[in-house]
């Protein structure tokens, strides 16, 4: 039935929509925008960074409804009407980016899935955000085929400082609700890949997007997937609103593991192919490049159209620009690859001075009983700096606030010392075994060139039964700790300005303070895990055991134990007469084979024989006693 | 079947109303509507089994996967359910890659694949909500298994098997009268117009024994009381690849093109004993058509005939605001983005 429709609406359709295209580019011009951009920074130690960003603009505002898309994927539009969403950022992540010898991502992200949105509309409570939010991550979970179904009431947070809005609402505010979970176990793979890419206007089908290709993607070091949608409405006009998807690939490559001698690379050997165009729906398709720092030392080969100079916070950096638009203007274009020639011979790299601000995380203490999580947060700067710490405990962590402390040292000691820190700072909601996380900020001034441990004391719950999962002795995860603070200076920092929206929008975007957000590694405990075979063992061995006992017990209980003469009747036919006619004569019981013996004794033959006989007769009673037993054991 | 036929005839005349000398149908067009008793196609393939040392259960259902979504059912028909993640798995010197044999013949995992549930979610529960439609409030439209009495239902199970059981995960199993319920109720609930059920385990047929409910063709890769056996092993990975059954049902369908004139029962001799090792079950007796004329596109595909109109064709909308011309939309009045600082202040005191 669906058949003969499809064909009908084909054939109907079809001359309409030849029809509308031209209305439709033009319509893309004045309402929605698209920007494709690709950022490929070399990093110390043989590393790529490159990040690619894919920026959807929608001004609308005549629309009554946001169902009525174009460039931005239906989906997202129909979010921010359903659920009052005002901002929204999905991370899928795999592997730690290092922040010690990588400096800052342009986008930070945990490792696994980590969602956190901003809710906003009059009429809503708390309950109804958690119902929203819960819904919300439903809806991303068939869209991004992650499991982030798993995000719920017992593993979401409400943050209280560490998140601001990056969204803009028009007149009367309404209050404001955010959510925010992780889920540090999710794998990222071709199968999120594919769902993010068909979230792009031109899919994978032409642009930068193409260079995304599975294999090349999942064989790096550090590869993250982001979405996130904010709305900026006009604060005079509600019907003056712009909707923004941008979506990020943020990958590192370990040149190293690309199987080469040199340290040449190219577009064609980090993503398996050149570029075969642009976008044709993109009003912008570029590619940076930084060229100093670690990128002085390559030779860049086609030489980038433009070079532009970026001073952030009294740093400066210096990209190489490719308008891929104009690359592919002229009539006869092909192919584009851009290669990176390192220095020939063995050149001395420069190593690249640690970031102002970086943090470690990790467990303390023995056992499946108790514990504590550590963390280290180091400021290099010379300047004291403010930090805020999210720390966000699963249920089956149970932490101890009377146990935080926050102990410092200098940056050049091995050893903490004994003074704490005072924190000026402090939300607390305490954690509920199986119904909510325990959630934690704490904000505090760290001084300058030195580190603060904060360090906090856990149980590990033993589980219920069926709570634990099908692999329980991997361990359980404690997602990774937020922490965020404000730079004075530039220097490493990359993300962009929240007023821009492209990445040319970071180029001299000096501040007084820049904002920085970093995540820790996350953790995994292992909570005393049951041996799942134990019962299986239990019921083995106690059948083994009652099956060993029973059959003796039984027979010793029932078996009547019947005394019978023992037979001496021989089985020589002559003997056999012989005996039988002793026997009748006599009268009396043959009584064993002592008294044949003493016969044969009698009988005055030779001892040898005696012997042979004595033992053949001694076989013979052994045969027909062991008959007997098996009578008796029939019985 | 009236629906369907009445559906035709509007097609029929709708396109004959317009002046048209190209307005009637293809023969062959006319000829596969009548022919076939399905109006769409679904399919649900299930890998049960967690950790690396079960890659083959993996490679198993990402072959019929391939399969199926080569042959032409979208990605948003399919139900795939994968119990542990492969590709990307940090014992696999291939990320983002998995193959059917140690030749790297087939890499069954692809570029473009949509995994609907996967790892923890693949459990007995929400495989049996799947079949039965009883899914929980809220869950994404592409995990759900929106079939109706037109759909011809493709149900693949992967994993380790018992007598009467398959294993979810190593821990908790479904049993053959658990299977049987969720299709009787699939039928009771008009969720299906045929069914081809088909099981890859050790002692897979008995799986398919209580089943009651009509139209369900099955076919399992081992009888009860024998072990469903793997093809080869691939020294570089250290695991088997994939299981014996698969391997030769993934090589026939690979010959399989979209139009083709293979049919089930030819699908269902894939496997014969000497290859297979183990003895290829087959239950037809819920099955009313001979499995010989069936065209195994029936199952495996979703291609339906189409033709392409080069002629213009004048309709009139039904909302025609929404195509109105563009020319009163405005560029729209450019504001400053003011940001709300994102660093609270409080603490640098």
């Amino acid at each position: 039935m669906l058949a003969e429709l499809t064909l009908t609406l084909l054939l109907l359709l079809s001359p309409l929509a030849l029809g509308q295209t031209q209305i439709h580019q033009f319509q893309y011009q004045t309402d929605e925008q698209f920007h494709e951009e690709l950022v490929v920074r070399p990093l110390a130690g043989d590393h790529v960074n490159t990040y690619f960003q894919f920026t959807t603009r929608w001004h609308y505002g005549v629309h009554k409804n946001l169902y009525h898309t174009q460039l931005t994927p239906r989906v997202i539009a129909e979010i921010l009407q359903t659920y009052d969403v005002r901002e929204l950022h999905i991370g899928l992540t795999q592997g730690l980016w290092r922040y010690e010898t990588w400096g800052y991502p342009i986008v930070e992200a945990t490792g696994g899935a980590e969602l956190w949105a901003w809710f906003s509309s009059p009429n809503l409570t708390d309950d109804s955000v958690n119902n929203q939010w819960m819904r919300l991550a439903n809806v991303f979970s068939g869209i991004l085929c992650a499991s982030l179904n798993f995000v719920d009431n017992t593993n979401s947070i409400a943050p209280k400082h560490i998140f601001r809005p990056q969204f803009m609402e028009s007149g009367h505010r309404s209050q404001q609700f955010v959510r925010y979970a992780t889920l540090p176990r999710e794998i990222v793979c071709t199968e999120n890949l594919t769902p993010w890419k068909k979230l792009l206007p031109c899919g994978s089908a032409s642009g930068l997007a193409t260079l995304l290709n599975s294999g090349y993607v999942h064989n790096t070091k550090y590869h993250s997937l982001g979405v996130k949608v904010r709305t900026l409405c006009d604060s005079d006009d509600p019907n003056n609103c712009i909707v923004e998807l941008t979506q990020t690939a943020n990958l590192v490559y370990d040149l190293k593991l690309l199987e080469q001698s040199n340290t040449d690379f190219s577009l064609r050997r980090l993503f398996g192919m050149g570029l075969n165009g642009y976008c044709e729906m993109a009003n912008s398709s570029k590619i940076y490049v930084q060229r100093n720092e670690q990128g002085e030392r390559f030779q860049l080969t086609p030489p980038p159209q433009e070079e532009v100079l970026s001073k952030v916070g009294g740093h400066s950096v210096l990209f190489g620009v490719y308008d891929i638009q104009q690359q592919f203007e002229g009539p006869g274009a092909r192919l584009f690859n851009i290669a990176w020639l390192g220095p020939k011979g063995n050149s001395k790299r420069e190593h690249m001075s640690p970031p102002p601000l970086y943090a470690h995380r990790y467990l303390l203490g023995n056992g499946q009983k108790h514990g504590r999580i550590a963390t280290e947060v180091t400021n290099t700067h010379y300047e004291p700096l403010p930090v805020v710490l999210m720390e966000l405990v699963p249920w089956y962590v149970h932490a101890y606030l009377h146990t935080l402390r926050i102990s410092s040292k200098p940056q050049h000691l091995y050893e903490y010392t004994t003074n704490e820190l005072k924190y000026s700072l402090l939300h607390y909601a305490p954690g509920k075994q199986r119904v909510l996380p325990t959630h934690l900020e704490i904000g505090f001034m760290l001084p300058a060139r030195s580190s603060a441990l904060i360090t906090i004391e856990v149980d590990y719950l033993l589980l219920k039964w069926l709570e634990y999962p099908p692999d329980a002795n991997h361990g359980h995860y404690i997602g990774s700790a937020v922490i965020s603070s404000q730079l004075p200076i530039g220097r490493n920092y990359t993300a962009l300005p929240l007023e821009g929206y492209l990445f040319q929008d970071s180029f001299n975007a000096s501040r007084t303070a820049y904002m920085l957000t970093l995540r820790t590694e996350a953790l995994i405990v292992s909570l005393p895990t049951p041996d799942f075979s134990m019962p299986y063992n239990v019921i083995c061995l106690a059948c083994t055991v009652v099956a060993l006992a029973f059959g003796p017990i039984h027979s010793v209980a029932t078996k009547l134990i019947i005394v019978e003469r023992q037979t001496t009747i021989p089985r020589n036919l002559l003997r056999k007469i012989v005996h039988k006619l002793t026997t009748r004569f006599s009268r009396r019981p043959a009584n064993s084979a002592v008294n044949e013996q003493q016969n044969d004794e009698q009988n005055g033959k030779g001892k040898e024989k005696e012997k042979k006989k004595e033992q053949e007769k001694k076989q013979l009673d052994q045969t027909e006693n062991k008959k007997f037993c098996d009578k008796q054991a029939h019985m | 079947m009236l629906f369907k036929a009445l559906l035709l005839v509007l097609a029929i005349i709708q396109i004959s109303a317009e002046e048209y000398d190209t307005a009637i149908l293809p023969e062959a067009y006319i000829d596969a509507a009548e022919r076939s008793t399905h109006t769409n196609n679904w399919a649900v393939l299930v890998d049960a089994s967690r950790f690396w040392f079960n890659y083959r259960h993996v490679a198993n259902v990402l072959s019929i996967y391939r399969s199926v979504k080569r042959l032409g059912i979208p990605d948003s028909q399919i139900i795939l359910m994968i119990a542990d993640d492969m590709a990307c798995n940090a014992r696999n010197p291939r990320p983002g890659q998995v193959y059917n044999n140690a030749n790297q013949h087939i890499n069954v995992y692809g570029d473009d694949v949509e995994v609907d549930y996967r790892g923890y979610e693949v459990t007995v529960e929400n495989f049996v909500r799947l079949l039965t439609g009883r899914t929980q409030n809220g869950t994404a439209r592409s995990k759900k298994l929106l079939s109706d009495a037109g759909s011809n239902v493709l149900i693949y199970l992967t994993g380790h098997g018992g007598d009467g059981f398959l294993k979810f995960q190593d821990s908790e199993e479904i049993t053959s009268q658990e299977l049987a319920d969720g299709i009787q109720q699939m039928w009771e609930k008009k969720r299906y117009n045929e069914l081809f059920f088909m099981v890859d385990t050790c002692q897979a047929a008995s799986l398919y024994e209580k089943f009651i409910s009509p139209n369900v063709l099955a076919v399992a890769s081992s009888l009860v009381g024998e072990d469903s056996l793997s093809h080869h092993v691939d020294p570089s990975i250290g695991v088997y690849m994939i299981d014996r059954y698969t391997y030769y049902a993934l090589e026939f369908l690979e010959k399989v093109q979209p139009f083709s004139k293979r049919t089930i029962g030819e699908f269902l001799q894939v496997c014969p004993k000497r290859v297979c090792i183990s003895t290829v079950g087959v239950r037809k007796d819920l099955y009313r058509r001979d499995p010989m004329k069936v065209p195994i596109i029936d199952f495996f595909g979703a291609i339906r005939p189409t033709r392409v109109s080069t002629g213009r064709i004048n309709v009139t909308l039904a909302n025609e605001e929404d195509f109105t011309d563009v020319a009163h939309i405005q560029p729209k009045k450019q504001f400053k983005i003011v940001v709300q600082p994102q660093f609270i202040a409080k603490i640098n005191k």
